[in-house]
């Protein structure tokens, strides 16, 4: 075992040596860069820039397999084509390393001038972003879908840009519920408990997958309160322990968990794990994100599923979960017009629709909007997609809901692993309300 | 020829070294001067220790004391408001339990069974090289892996450890291990003393060659039972290999985070957290609480050592 961690510490050491090395290189080129290229970039408001060079640094959403690095060299290139003189440096980083990088990043000082990642308002809060007014053009911003705008906006200022974006669907298993005779997905939560009864009478293993463990609690959590009228915040303060909140706890412990009708101490298991299962045939239905289309269209082809409106407590929800990922501009290398011009390019709508096309994911503009849900290709994407406008977001212009979020992503579980729904929601509150301390 | 000649020549000087060693009145810059003079041999391993053990200790205890923010700009000091921070969590004290709970069980067990394997791998039989090499393993895997492949074992429904108990009729039907903290934490448990046992083992093994067949031999003369005789006779002359095996994987278990993470991830809440893996999660929302965290467990892996050898200490004067 002592080998073990000493072999591990040293590929750490060496791979962070490794990193730190590779980061201090790249960066040196960049700082060199700027300032042979001010002359031509210093021209203010100058509208086309001709030189220059910017770091641009993406989240990986192709796990490894070299998909996002051609997808943004194709923007590049694209952009080259139209300003030859500025120089782009891509850095594309894996998910599980990005938020670490870039933390390390900003504490060294040696910031990226364009960021694509799951989230912004920790660097709004240290003041390290430029509005998006100042880097993008007017007509770019006013093709963002509106739903996006709140979450996108920190005090009245726009600094989050929408890159892409996913919505929340009922996913069932068709063959399962033709073995239990029902003929419609549910519509309410009743009709979800008598659904998942039938499915169990008629021995399916698991009849409701609920991912309530630590992968994605937040997001299930949310699909459940919509249905009640609850939220994580009103208004301007967080209301984690609402008696909306608590009744939709209470009614799932009570109702799905004590009954035996998900998979056993859903509080435990992930989301990852119950997609799989409900790929083997053995769930009746889950809550769905549109990525699970893509991985059954590629791996399970055989999978008779339909998908609707999630279940709330009196009739289906007409606005779900929307979960979105942002890019955003750093103020501190100075480069806005040099930022605008690729931001131009990058949002455009062919590039855009290029990447939700890629990756089956919901876009974040009208302009690709329109052309997804005209293209029969699409069809399945399309009620997903058909939800965007009405998208509610987690408060993820809030930097508490940074801190928050993995409080509840820790210890939601426990609401249905014997301890009482109330006593865990009240802590989250007091969590939550401990974290709007703390940012101030 | 004239190499082999040199080294009588060489050793010499080294024979007046030894005459000048009692020079105490030599004056102070010459004793100063020997003092240093192996500084140049040593100093490469001094700068390495110095970089890759001492500035991280450093380094954490300076950042348990500042206020870092989630962006990762660094907002001057908070004075101990991350200790009070972490002693507030309500899960603090049962985390410190659970700690204690999986040191003490995991290493107790894992004395115990290797005492007894490493008397069995010290025996003549046939095949014993294959077994010995059959134990290293459990060592050579790595332990995250060996932590998956029991998590999927363990499987509710088609867990391979499931599949045979409910064949053996032990069970009737699947059971969640893992699930519930009351059997993922014996579990734990178990896969821990499962990757700790070849390195204890081998020690022990090690410590079990060195007694020599003679005390044995007398042992038998006086007619002392068998197990008379590994009580008075082969415990104590194993005392130094068992102490090593002991500090050893008190560090190891007590830092271990590989089998936790991939088994429970410490779910459900914090119910089958260590001390280690609550440290992880605490990153994600303050990355000053963390390091706080980080200094009390390194303050307590410390203490914990330094106490265990001081109770050996003692013992061994005792006697």
């Amino acid at each position: 075992m002592k080998r073990h961690l000493m072999a591990a510490a040293a590929i750490g050491l060496s791979a962070t040596m490794m990193l730190t090395a590779c980061g201090g290189s790249s960066d040196d080129k960049d700082d060199d860069s700027p300032s042979s290229a001010a002359p031509g970039g210093s021209g203010g408001a100058a509208p086309a820039p001709k030189d220059g060079s910017i770091k641009l640094v993406v989240a990986d959403y192709g796990s490894g397999d070299g998909s996002t690095q051609k997808y943004w060299g194709g923007v590049i290139s694209s952009f080259n084509a139209k300003y030859p003189g500025i120089k782009v440096d891509l850095q594309v980083i894996n998910w599980d390393d990005i938020d670490k990088q870039v933390q390390t990043m900003v504490q060294n000082n040696q910031l990226p001038d364009i960021l694509q990642t799951g989230g912004y308002a920790d660097k709004v809060a240290d003041d390290l972003l430029y509005p998006v007014k100042d880097v993008m053009s007017d007509a770019t911003r006013a093709d963002f879908i509106d739903s996006f705008l709140p979450a996108a906006t920190v005090k009245g200022e726009q600094y989050g840009i929408p890159f892409t974006s996913s919505t929340r669907q009922l996913i069932y298993n068709k063959d399962l519920f033709a073995k239990a005779g029902i003929t419609d997905p549910p519509k309410t939560w009743d009709e979800l408990k008598a659904d998942a009864e039938k499915l169990k009478a008629a021995g399916v293993q698991t009849p409701f997958g609920l991912p309530l463990g630590k992968e994605e609690a937040q997001g299930e959590f949310m699909n459940w309160m919509l249905g009640n009228g609850g939220g994580y915040k009103t208004g301007d303060k967080y209301t984690v322990n609402s008696q909306a909140n608590v009744d939709t706890m209470n009614w799932v412990n009570d109702n799905l968990v004590k009954t035996g009708l998900t998979e056993p101490n859903p509080g435990t298991k992930n989301r990852k794990d119950v997609y799989t299962e409900f790929y083997g045939g053995t769930v009746g239905m889950v809550n769905s994100n549109p990525t699970m289309l893509t991985q059954i269209k590629a791996k399970y082809p055989n999978l008779n599923f339909g998908t609707a409106a999630i279940p709330g407590k009196t009739g289906p929800l007409d606005s779900t979960l929307g979960v979105c990922d942002w890019v955003m501009a750093f103020k501190k290398n100075g480069k806005k017009d040099q930022i605008r011009a690729f931001l131009d390019v990058a949002f455009n709508t062919e590039n855009s629709l290029r990447f939700q096309q890629e990756n089956s994911f919901a876009p974040v503009t009208k302009s690709v909007m329109q052309k997804m849900v005209a293209d029969p290709a699409n069809a399945g994407l399309k009620p997903y997609i058909d939800l965007l406008p009405k998208a509610k977001f987690y408060p993820l212009n809030d930097t508490a809901w940074d801190v928050l979020s993995p409080k509840i992503k820790e210890q939601l579980g426990l609401a249905v692993s014997g301890k009482s729904p109330k006593d865990v929601l009240d802590q989250l509150q007091k969590e939550a309300e401990n974290a709007v301390q703390q940012q101030k | 020829m004239r190499e082999t000649a040199s080294p009588p020549t060489s050793r010499k000087p080294s024979g007046d070294d030894g005459q000048a060693a009692p020079a105490a009145r030599r004056p102070f810059s010459a004793r100063l001067r020997t003092a240093l003079g192996p500084l140049p041999w040593i100093s490469p391993a001094i700068i390495l220790i110095a970089f890759v053990v001492l500035w991280p200790v450093v380094e954490m205890v300076r950042s348990s004391f500042l206020r870092i923010r989630r962006s990762g700009i660094v907002k001057g000091s908070n004075g101990t408001d991350n200790y009070k921070k972490l002693f507030d969590e309500p899960d603090f004290t049962h985390v410190l339990w659970n700690t204690m709970v999986w040191v003490v069980c995991v290493v107790g067990i894992t004395i115990v069974l290797s005492l007894a394997l490493a008397q069995l791998f010290n025996q003549q039989f046939p095949g014993r090289r294959v077994a010995r090499w059959a134990l290293i393993i459990p060592w050579a895997a790595s332990v995250f892996m060996t932590a998956i492949v029991f998590r999927w074992m363990l499987h509710h429904s088609y867990g391979a450890i499931n599949t045979l108990l409910v064949d053996l009729h032990v069970i009737d039907e699947g059971k969640d291990w893992l699930g519930e903290p009351s059997t993922a934490f014996p579990w734990m448990i178990g896969v821990a003393v499962f990757v700790s046992l070849p390195f204890t083992t081998y020690t022990l093994l090690a410590g079990l060659q060195t007694i020599p067949g003679e005390v044995y031999e007398a042992a038998r003369m006086d007619g002392a039972s068998t197990w008379r005789t590994y009580l008075s006779v082969t415990l104590p002359l194993l005392r130094p290999a068992i102490l090593v095996a002991v500090v050893i994987n008190l560090i190891n278990v007590f830092n271990s985070f590989p089998i936790i993470w991939a088994m429970t991830g410490g779910g459900p809440g914090y119910e089958t957290d260590t001390t280690t893996t609550f440290m992880y999660k605490i990153k994600a929302s303050d990355i000053g609480e963390s390091a706080a965290l980080s200094v009390v467990n390194f303050g307590i892996i410390i203490v914990l050592v330094l106490l265990y050898l001081g109770v050996n200490r003692w013992n061994k004067e005792a006697d």
